[in-house]
């Protein structure tokens, strides 16, 4: 049983794109601090929010693959009853999920900070519609694409979803706190 | 000879249906026993059975979907973000530290990952009944253990020393105590979350498996909610004791 085996090397090289994608969401994060982590209760909205948007497009695409592996979705079709279904579910998830995250976020900073900020509920739910409206379609293309050139999906959209999601929530975040 | 071979096989395919069929009327426990037995006598991979028989043209897969993932969703974001309550207290201090805020996406990410790595891994050693002997006595366990271990180490490091660069590109003073806390900080906060997040999917897998469930099912939102909700907590005390 080697150490540096086929196992590490993967888990490696996973952790390897993880870095990166965290890296420039972490630097976005940093330049427009004032912008997003001043809000009263952002800082309860954020792990959730991350969480969220990882959990939401991974499952995603692991539903794919099992369907493209299983031969029940097609490789060259990228619609159809179950991809709707998919698809529709997963934004439905994700509001769900970010109106929750809101609803908790204001909860917290009204009984424990004592400051009421109705906006920290409207901010994920457009922030949640905003991400996903780019990851949820690009975890479909790439899973599809992924599966057409002989790769499995899933060992390659796990980092991929977390690095690409972090960059999307935290830049929908801001595009949310701009608009809002 | 081809019209016997599809006669065969279409009466194998409504007999398969039948079953799938009498399973979705079933309660889930009596399922996993039906669907286990169409896998033996009809030579269908569990995963095959398993999709059809949630996604299939029968199944509403819209309902499936969410029926399944809402409520595990629900729980792991809001266990995360209990975790961001603590961190919510000490803001003041932690966004000043500029490295920390670019190091917070990452390291939520990273040990996510690692908690995702652990429980399908763990899973998949119950299931193949490797963990049977007991735990210490298994070296692919105790393997995965030090690997996992070591990655984290190296990869916590290079995070900090590119936190750090990155930082100092936003007019952050380079200080060399200030790195060393930073790197001192995010090497304690990986290697205790990773143990605290090993021993939740052991322990937890073990007890899941006895029971009969399927710790696939369950232990990574759940481990990559604990170690988030850890790693929170730890940041929370650990900026406390570095720049309080």
């Amino acid at each position: 049983m080697s150490f540096f085996d086929h196992n590490f090397r993967e888990i490696f090289g996973a952790q390897l794109v993880s870095i990166l994608g965290g890296l420039i969401a972490g630097t976005i994060l940093a330049i427009y601090t004032d912008k997003i982590l001043l809000i009263p209760g952002m800082f309860i909205l954020l792990p959730g929010f991350l969480e969220m948007r990882g959990s939401i497009s991974g499952t995603l695409s692991s539903r794919l693959s099992s369907g493209l592996f299983l031969g029940i979705i097609k490789k060259n079709r990228m619609h159809g009853r179950i991809i709707r279904a998919n698809i529709l579910s997963s934004f439905f998830l994700a509001l769900v999920v970010s109106l929750s995250l809101g609803i908790l976020a204001f909860l917290f900073s009204y009984f424990l900070l004592g400051q009421a900020n109705f906006k920290i509920i409207l901010i994920p739910v457009l922030a949640g519609v905003l991400a996903n409206g780019v990851e949820i379609p690009l975890t479909l293309f790439f899973t599809f694409y992924f599966f057409r050139h002989g790769h499995d999906p899933n060992n390659i959209m796990g980092p991929f979803v977390t690095s690409t999601g972090d960059i999307t929530s935290i830049l929908a975040l801001l595009l949310a706190v701009w608009l809002i | 000879m081809k019209l016997i071979y599809h006669k065969i096989h279409h009466h194998h395919l409504s007999h398969i249906r039948k079953h799938l069929r009498r399973s979705q009327k079933l309660p889930k426990k009596e399922r996993h026993s039906l669907l286990h037995k169409i896998h033996q006598q009809h030579r269908l991979s569990h995963r095959t059975l398993l999709y059809v028989h949630e996604y299939g043209a029968h199944s509403n897969a819209f309902k499936t979907i969410i029926k399944e993932s809402l409520k595990v969703l629900l729980l792991a974001s809001l266990i995360s973000s209990l975790g961001g309550i603590a961190l919510e207290e000490i803001k003041s201090v932690f966004i000043v530290i500029v490295p920390l805020v670019i190091l917070l996406p990452l390291l939520n990410d990273m040990l996510g990952d690692y908690g995702t790595i652990i429980s399908s891994r763990i899973s998949v050693m119950l299931h193949e009944g490797k963990l049977k002997r007991g735990i210490f006595q298994n070296k692919e366990l105790g393997q995965l253990f030090v690997q996992i271990i070591s990655i984290a180490l190296f990869m916590a490091a290079l995070s900090s020393v590119l936190a750090f660069g990155m930082s100092i590109f936003s007019h952050y003073p380079p200080q060399a105590n200030i790195f060393l806390k930073i790197i001192s900080l995010t090497m304690i906060d990986v290697v205790l979350i990773v143990a605290l997040t090993f021993l939740v999917s052991l322990l937890l897998g073990i007890y899941l498996y006895k029971k009969g469930e399927d710790p696939n099912n369950f232990l990574i939102p759940i481990t990559t909610a604990v170690a988030d909700f850890g790693n929170m907590i730890l940041l929370f005390f650990l900026v406390r004791v570095f720049f309080g």
